[in-house]
C-alpha cells in the first residue's frame, strides 16, 4: 500500500464524455435485471455512430447483458427486466409499445458460436431479408452478394451458394452470420465475443471483416481479448461487477487509464 | 521433511478389469437375443400364416371378403388393411398440428410456472393406458360424436354430392372416423412430448439469432427451429405412426367391427389389430392360420413405415 500515492488517488468512476452530435445510441441509468439477479447498475454509455466501441471486463460482469438490452433480446425471457433509457437517434427503445421485429431490423446481432441456420448459403443471407422486404430474384441475388462480400466470404463461397449453411468451417459459419445481420441493412451491429469460439486465422478474418464495417456502422464489440478491443475500437467501456467503471477513447484507456481497476485489469493485475 | 519426487505410486490393476470382459459378453448377448427374438417373431408368423396365405395366395390382402362361417372359410383382408391404413393416417393428420402446437407453445410461449404442470400432464396423457381411453371412446365419446358431429354431418351433406359418401354410414358413434379420433388423441400426448424434448435441444442462440433478425415466434418456428429439429420430428412421427397402426383395445371399441371395405368415414370397419383381437379367442385351424397372418402382414406394414422413415431421413440428411 506504501506504493501508491494517496495524493493523487484515483477516481473510483469516469466516464468521458462524447459529442453528443454524433452519439447514436445512448444508455442511461440502465439497471437490469435477472429476476432478483442485479445485473445491470445504473449504467450510463453513449455509443457513437459509426464507430467501433468494445466492452471489455472480467466474466459476469455484465457486458453481454448489456448488448442484450440494446436489441431488446431479454424480453423473450420472462422474469428479465431493464429500467432507465435507451436512446436510439432520440427514441427510448425500452418503453412499452416498441415493435421489436423492427428495432432489430436496425440492430444486427453475432453471437458467440457461429448459429448458421439450418439451410443454404443463399438462405441464410436472404433469411432476414425476406422478413421485410419482397425482392425480385436478382435483387435479392444482388443483395445475397453484396453481404457476403461485405463480410469478406463471398470469394469463398460463390461456388457452393445453394449447399447447407451447416457445411462451412466455424470462421465461414460466423462471417456468414455478419452476411446475415447485413443483409438486412441495420444501422447498429452487436457483436458478443465473435470471435472467441474461433481459431486465430479465422479470428482475423473476421477482425478484418469488422474494420471494412466499421465506417458504416455502429459496431458495439464484447470481447475477451484486450489486443482485440485495442486494435478495432474507437472507444472502450470497461465494466465491472454491473458497473461501467470506466469509458473514454480505446488509445487513452490502454496507455492511462484512469481508474485504478480499469488499470488492473488492463495490466493483468485481475480478471 | 523430506518429498520423494520420482517415486513410483504403487498402482494395483483396476477393480474393473477383470470385470469389463464379462461385460462385453453381457452386452453382446443382450443385442443378439433382441435380433433372435425377432427372427423368431418373423419365422413363427410365417409359419403359422402358410396354410392361408398358400390357400389365398395374393387373395389374402386383395380380397374384401372375410367370412369365417366354416362353411365357407374365404379369407380376404382387404378391409382391415386398409381399414388400418386409413385410420392410422388419419389419426397422424389430426394428432400431428395439434401436437406441434402443444410443443411450440411449451418451449416457445408457455410462462415458466405452467411449463412443468403442463409438460408433466401430457407425459401423463401418454401413459394412459390403451383400454381406457377405449372405455371413454366408447362410452364418452361415441355418444357425443354421434349426436352432435355425425346426424347434423350427414343432415347437411348435399344429395349426390361427394360429401355424401364420405359421411355415409350409421350414425351410431363408431365407425371409421370416430376411431381416428381416439387415435390421435391416443398418440398425440406421445408425439408433443417428444417433440417438446427436441425443440429443447435447439441451442438459445439459434434462436435468438433469427428472433435478433427480427422474426417474430411464428417465423423464427417454423424457418429455424423446426427445420433445425427435422430429422428426429420425422422419427417422432414414424413413432407415433407405429404405434397408430398396431394400437388394438381402443380401436376394437370403438371401430365397429366390420369386415370389408368401409364405404364412408361414419362407416364401421376393422383394423388388423381388432381382427385379430376379435376373433383369436374361438379360431381354430385355417381361421387361426388367418389371424397370425394378418399379423405378419401387420409386422410388415410397420417395417415398412419404419424402413420409409429410414430414407427419408438419408435424403433429408443432405441439406
Amino acid at each position: 500500500m506504501t506504493l501508491l500515492d494517496t495524493t493523487h488517488q484515483a477516481p473510483d468512476v469516469s466516464v468521458a464524455p462524447i459529442d453528443t452530435g454524433s452519439v447514436k445510441l445512448d444508455v442511461q441509468n440502465l439497471d437490469f435485471f435477472y429476476g432478483k439477479g442485479h445485473a445491470l447498475k445504473s449504467v450510463s454509455i453513449p455509443f457513437e455512430a459509426n464507430a467501433v466501441t468494445a466492452l471489455i471486463g472480467p466474466s459476469g460482469c455484465g457486458k453481454s447483458t448489456l448488448l442484450r438490452t440494446l436489441n431488446r433480446m431479454y424480453a423473450l425471457y420472462p422474469g428479465q427486466k431493464a429500467t432507465g433509457k435507451i436512446m436510439l437517434d432520440g427514441e427510448d427503445i425500452l418503453r412499452p409499445g416498441v415493435n421489436l421485429s423492427m428495432l432489430r431490423a436496425k440492430i444486427g446481432m453475432v453471437f458467440q458460436k457461429p448459429t448458421p441456420f439450418p439451410m443454404s448459403i443463399f438462405d441464410n443471407v436472404a433469411f432476414g431479408v425476406r422478413l421485410y422486404e419482397t425482392l425480385s430474384k436478382a435483387d435479392m441475388a444482388d443483395r445475397v452478394e453484396e453481404s457476403l462480400r461485405r463480410a469478406a466470404l463471398w470469394d469463398e463461397v460463390k461456388d457452393k451458394l445453394l449447399t447447407s449453411g451447416l457445411g462451412l468451417s466455424g470462421g465461414q459459419q460466423q462471417r456468414l452470420c455478419v452476411a446475415r445481420c447485413i443483409a438486412v441493412k441495420p444501422e447498429i451491429l452487436l457483436l458478443d465475443e465473435p470471435t472467441s469460439a474461433l481459431d486465430p486465422i479465422s479470428s482475423a478474418k473476421l477482425e478484418e471483416t469488422v474494420t471494412q464495417l466499421k465506417n458504416d456502422y455502429t459496431i458495439i464489440i464484447v470481447t475477451h481479448n484486450l489486443g482485440q478491443a485495442a486494435r478495432l475500437s474507437k472507444y472502450t467501456g470497461f465494466m465491472y461487477l454491473g458497473e461501467l467503471v470506466e469509458f473514454g477513447d480505446t488509445a487513452g484507456m490502454f496507455t492511462k487509464p484512469v481508474t485504478t481497476r480499469a488499470s488492473d485489469y488492463i495490466t493483468g493485475r485481475f480478471g | 521433511m523430506s518429498i520423494t519426487v520420482n517415486a513410483a505410486p504403487r498402482r494395483t490393476t483396476p477393480r474393473g478389469f477383470a470385470f469389463d470382459p464379462i461385460f462385453e459378453i453381457l452386452c453382446f448377448t443382450a443385442a443378439t437375443t433382441l435380433l433372435v427374438a425377432l427372427g423368431g417373431v418373423i419365422v413363427a408368423l410365417a409359419i403359422g400364416g402358410w396354410p392361408a396365405l398358400s390357400k389365398f395366395g395374393i387373395g389374402f390382402v386383395t380380397g374384401s371378403t372375410w367370412d369365417p362361417n366354416p362353411d365357407h372359410e374365404i379369407y380376404g383382408a382387404a378391409g382391415p388393411i386398409v381399414g388400418t391404413l386409413i385410420t392410422s393416417a388419419a389419426a397422424l393428420l389430426m394428432a400431428l398440428p395439434v401436437a406441434g402446437g402443444v410443443a411450440f407453445f411449451l418451449v416457445e410461449l408457455c410462462p415458466t410456472p405452467l411449463r412443468r404442470p403442463i409438460g408433466t400432464a401430457v407425459e401423463l396423457l401418454a401413459g394412459i393406458p390403451s383400454i381406457v381411453y377405449g372405455m371413454w371412446g366408447l362410452f364418452v365419446f361415441a355418444p357425443f360424436f354421434a349426436a352432435h358431429v355425425e346426424t347434423p354431418l350427414m343432415a347437411a351433406a348435399p344429395t349426390g354430392s361427394v360429401w355424401e359418401t364420405l359421411f355415409s354410414g350409421i350414425p351410431n358413434g363408431s365407425g371409421i372416423l370416430a376411431a381416428s379420433i381416439i387415435l390421435a388423441v391416443m398418440i398425440l400426448p406421445f408425439m408433443a412430448a417428444t417433440l417438446r424434448e427436441l425443440l429443447n435441444t435447439v441451442p438459445a442462440q439459434v434462436r435468438e439469432s433469427a428472433y435478433g433478425l427480427g422474426a417474430t415466434t411464428a417465423e423464427v418456428v417454423m424457418s429455424v427451429t423446426l427445420p433445425y429439429v427435422r430429422r428426429g420430428a420425422i422419427g417422432a412421427v414414424m413413432l407415433g405412426l407405429g404405434r397408430a397402426l398396431g394400437e388394438t383395445m381402443a380401436v376394437t371399441f370403438i371401430i365397429g367391427n366390420s369386415h370389408g371395405f368401409p364405404k364412408g368415414l361414419f362407416d364401421s370397419g376393422s383394423t388388423i389389430a381388432s381382427t385379430i383381437a376379435n376373433e383369436f379367442n374361438e379360431a381354430s385351424g385355417l381361421q387361426s392360420s388367418a389371424l397370425i397372418a394378418l399379423g405378419l402382414v401387420l409386422f410388415l406394414i410397420t417395417f415398412v413405415v419404419l424402413a420409409l422413415a429410414r430414407l427419408m431421413l438419408r435424403n433429408q440428411a443432405k441439406v
